[in-house]
């Protein structure tokens, strides 16, 4: 039998993007999700991991695993995440090991993905996708990001920004596919 | 005193002082508290944007002119019915509606923003009949769509009203102008007539006295409306001066006009002989006077304009007699009126007030010489030899509503005929081609803009029109052009800019579409056209929060801009959030029924939400309203399609594809529809003709790959997938294929030929490259083995 590799495998991540960039037909999903958090300490809460400020953080306040836990209202299809953490800024605070898992609720929650990251500066993005084209995207009603050790063995973690994307629905409804050519797209809608 | 604070109103008004108007006014309303008065001070406060204070000093009030501005205050602030109840009070059915045109016009918006469209268009129609330069009146019944042809309505009856109009205008109106070159003939020639002025002056008090309630008191509109002679304008009853001046006159005014005549008492000779007749009734020229050059043309010959109605009537009012006319024009806003009416005024013992009456003897003389009289009082009509002595009829020249002199020299009777023929031959092409384009008939209203002289054509209200025509054709490139030059040519205009952003977002010029937006922003902050333009160029880049935004904020600027309540749906869809989205189309079709534009959106949502019935309703209508649109026709076959009236949606398909050969979404739709009839050998001659026509369509392909799939023949459906992965769809696009078509036809290709080693080596490294990794690959071997 020839081998199967597929499975998932831990991937070390380094380094980190400056920038934010993601691709065109993603957009952010998590706007309308209740986005909760196991332990906070006063005045760094789950707000902070929201508001597009890279200078405020979260800050846990409790055992590992460090949890936040998104949930949405509806199943949707979810394709990346990412995190924007610094190690430089942090160091100890620093998380190094995260899983990310999706389910029904809290109750059948199942790890899709870990990552490691080494000494991370900046954006870090954790795709979703499988290897198959049939797992390009993680249907689920929720998502929990779960930091399970820290950079110097820190116990509480610093995470200054989340964000997860999804696709885009297509714009025509009732159409199995697409349209990516200019003719298609002027003539598909009346503005 | 009342007289001296009247014309300090007027003179303020006049320079655009609001503030001093306001004040010296409310001093006048003090020492003074008259009706007539009170309407002033409503005028000022009008003019300086306060309507909430006119409203309040004249609620309750019973005249007519006050209870035109009443309306206007109110509806300006948003309350219809009390403007209603106002313009026609529920007591008394068969009162006149005040202000003839001019009131018909507002009673028309009042019932169109109410919903009563029925009423709504009776009133335009009776506004246009009574003054057919209204354009605004014309524009409205396009816009709801019950618009008889322009050539039925600017028609030989309308010249021949305008004509009529404007003779008697044009007398006063004249000799304004001539005022100011003739003022030494002026001045002597009513010299002799002076001794007669007192008495045509008191004449003309008493008419004028009956004659005022119904006039728009509004001297602050005479201010601000006498520098605009303008031709058909919607509002230009609003304008018209015509009582308040009369008010003024009390003494302030005729000494120093005497002193200014005297002296040119003998130079006059210009036309004929003051015709002191009697009753000719001085009317002052109203309007501004051009230029000198102008005046000179018209010496000798005095038309008494419409404005010379006000003035003469004001005229007569005060019982100051060129004085008066003076005040009058001077109230009127020309800039070098006082002098020259001082002059004209003299000398017009002759001037007469233009009252339109109807078919009088106007007609007889030759303007060209001079003097004419009108009688003011129907009773006498001074026939001299230059005057035409029409009895003017005040009351009849409100009727008729449009008293707008006409700017520039009229300068005799064939001149106005001609004039007024010319006018409304532009009209009447301008207006058969809004006809046109609000009834959606794109490519005829073109046709008829074409007929426009070039002078007219390149302004930026009809290049506005063209842009929209080739919009609604969805030729953007065209639009794009005529739009570019609509904007070189008038780049203060705002009108049509906000479609003018949809183009160029539907063109996907991002630098442009932002550029435009930048600069109509720092034209007007508070236009709704320039935020319109700015969430246009937000939601190209796909940031449907801020786009929102910013058209909800042109909501804000102006809630009857139905355009903007249509924007706000789009982007509330592309948000989701549907329920908002519904809430947006629906304000934007109670604000115009024939938006079909909202029809579509609405109908949009509810294919999203698979209410089909629901959506084929919404799509109908939108067809009824625009049914040369092959987009609504395509959407309609698809709401079709869905409510499984498959036949139904075939035909709406080829009528679409008919409809417009550029549109390649309908034979895609076509064939859907075939393929969800099980119609595939249909189905792929139609794609195959789709391919030639757009081929680097990524849908096509991927519709054809599962049709060859469905059919067994996997090597097309395998090229055909191929193909559309080419072509780069987004991600779940890539997903879907890659899932229906690939491993599918993988598996199989490998059962068939499993033995072939060479070919599953090279079907292998074929698909590893270009579509999966080598990993699943492996898992497939590893199930087939």
């Amino acid at each position: 039998m020839a081998e199967s590799s597929e499975g998932e495998e831990e991937a070390k991540l380094t380094g980190g993007n400056q920038h934010l960039v993601v691709d065109d037909d993603l957009r952010e999903m998590a706007k309308k999700a209740a986005w909760s958090v196991s332990s906070c300490k006063p005045g760094n809460g789950v707000l902070s991991l929201r508001d597009d400020n890279l200078d405020t953080y979260w800050q846990s306040d409790g055992a590992q695993p460090h949890l936040v836990n998104i949930q949405f209202q509806k199943k949707v299809k979810l394709q990346l995440v990412v995190l924007y953490v610094d190690f430089k800024l942090d160091e100890s605070y620093t998380p190094s090991k995260i899983s990310i898992r999706a389910g029904d609720g809290f109750h059948n929650l199942k790890e899709i993905k870990t990552v490691e990251l080494v000494k991370p500066t900046g954006w870090v993005y954790i795709s979703l996708s499988g290897n198959d084209p049939r797992e390009t995207f993680v249907n689920t009603f929720m998502l929990q990001i779960a930091v399970l050790s820290n950079h110097l063995n820190g116990r509480d973690t610093h995470v200054r920004q989340i964000k997860v994307y999804g696709p885009r629905p297509n714009p025509i409804p009732h159409q199995p596919f697409h349209f990516t050519s200019r003719e298609f797209i002027t003539y598909s809608t009346v503005r | 005193m009342e007289a001296i604070l009247i014309d300090c109103v007027q003179n303020s008004l006049r320079h655009f002082l609001y503030r001093n108007a306001i004040f010296m006014c409310e001093r006048l309303y003090a020492e003074f508290p008259s009706e007539t008065n009170s309407q002033l001070l409503a005028g000022c406060y009008l003019q300086n944007n306060q309507a909430y204070s006119a409203y309040h000093i004249l609620k309750g009030t019973q005249m007519a002119q006050s209870r035109y501005l009443f309306a206007i205050s109110c509806f300006q602030m948003d309350l219809l019915n009390e403007a209603e109840a106002a313009l026609c009070p529920a007591n008394e059915p068969s009162a006149e509606v005040p202000n003839g045109a001019a009131g018909h016009y507002l009673l028309g918006l009042i019932y169109r923003y109410t919903d009563r469209s029925k009423s709504a268009v009776h009133h335009f129609k009776q506004a246009l009949s009574l003054d057919p330069l209204l354009w605004t009146a014309y524009e409205e019944l396009c816009i709801l769509g019950a618009a008889e042809e322009a050539t039925s309505v600017f028609d030989e009856s309308a010249i021949l009203c305008v004509q009529k109009q404007h003779l008697h205008h044009g007398l006063a109106y004249e000799n304004m102008q001539a005022s100011g070159e003739d003022h030494n003939l002026v001045s002597g020639r009513n010299f002799g007539s002076e001794d007669v002025c007192p008495r045509q002056l008191k004449h003309m008090n008493t008419n004028n006295l009956r004659d005022i309630p119904g006039n728009y008191h509004g001297a602050v509109a005479s201010g601000g409306a006498a520098s605009q002679p303008l031709n058909g304008g919607s509002a230009n009853i609003f304008y018209n001066t015509p009582s308040p001046m009369a008010t003024q006159f009390s003494g302030a005014a005729p000494p120093p006009i005497c002193k200014n005549i005297q002296p040119n008492a003998g130079v006059l000779g210009v036309e004929g002989s003051p015709r002191s007749t009697v009753n000719s009734t001085i009317q002052a020229p109203r309007r501004k006077f051009v230029d000198e050059g102008k005046l000179r043309k018209i010496s000798g010959r005095l038309f008494s304009d419409s404005g010379p109605r006000r003035s003469t009537r004001l005229a007569g009012e005060a019982g100051a007699n060129s004085n008066s006319s003076i005040n009058t024009v001077a109230g009127n806003g020309a800039s070098h009126s006082s002098k020259y009416l001082g002059s004209s005024k003299l000398s017009s013992a002759t001037f007469r007030s233009v009252t339109v009456r109807k078919g009088q003897s106007w007609a007889s003389e030759n303007f060209e010489e001079g003097i004419r009289h009108e009688v003011y009082d129907d009773s006498r009509s001074n026939v001299t030899t230059s005057c035409s002595s029409s009895s003017a009829d005040i009351r009849s020249l409100e009727q008729e509503g449009a008293t707008m002199p006409t700017a520039g020299v009229v300068t005799s009777s064939s001149r106005v005929l001609s004039g007024a023929s010319d006018i409304v031959a532009l009209l009447r092409t301008l207006g058969e081609g809004y006809r046109l384009s609000c009834m959606y008939r794109c490519q005829d209203a073109l046709d008829v803009y074409l007929k426009l002289p070039h002078k007219h054509y390149n302004t930026g209200w009809v290049l506005s029109q063209v842009g929209k025509a080739y919009f609604e054709l969805v030729d953007y490139l065209e639009a794009d052009r005529a739009f570019g030059l609509a904007h070189l040519a008038s780049p203060y205009s705002l009108e049509g800019m906000d479609i003018y952003s949809t183009v160029l977002y539907h063109l996907k010029e991002d630098m442009k579409l932002s550029y435009l937006a930048q600069e109509l922003i720092s034209t007007d902050r508070l236009a709704p056209q320039s935020w319109c333009a700015m969430g246009n160029c937000y939601s190209l880049q796909k940031d449907h929060e801020t786009a929102l935004k910013n058209f909800q904020r042109a909501v804000q600027l102006n809630s009857k801009f139905a355009y903007a309540h249509t924007l706000c749906g789009h982007e509330y869809v592309a948000l989701e959030d549907f329920e908002n989205g519904i809430r947006s189309y629906q304000s934007a079709l109670r604000i115009d029924a024939r938006h079909y534009n909202a029809w579509y959106g609405l109908g949009m949502i509810y294919l999203r939400q698979e209410k089909f019935e629901f959506s084929e309703h919404h799509f109908l209508v939108a067809f009824q309203i625009n049914p040369r649109s092959s987009v609504i026709m395509s959407y309609l076959g698809t709401a079709f399609h869905a409510l499984k009236r498959s036949e139904e949606a075939l035909e709406m398909m080829e009528k679409a594809i008919l409809a417009d050969k550029k549109n390649p979404l309908p034979m895609y739709q076509k064939a859907n529809i075939l393929v969800g009839m099980e119609n595939f050998d249909e189905a792929l001659e139609v794609l195959e003709e789709l391919k030639e026509y757009a081929p680097h369509e990524s849908s096509v392909y991927a519709l054809m790959g599962k049709i060859y799939k469905r059919h067994n023949m996997y090597d097309k459906a395998m090229l055909h997938f191929g193909l559309a992965l080419d072509l780069k769809p987004p991600a779940t696009d890539v997903a879907t294929i890659k899932v229906i078509g690939l491993f599918p036809l993988i598996h199989h290709c490998f059962t068939q030929i499993f033995h072939s080693s060479t070919f599953i080596l090279t079907s292998r490294s074929f698909i590893n490259s270009r579509f999966v990794k080598f990993q699943s690959l492996g898992a497939y071997f590893s199930v087939i083995n």
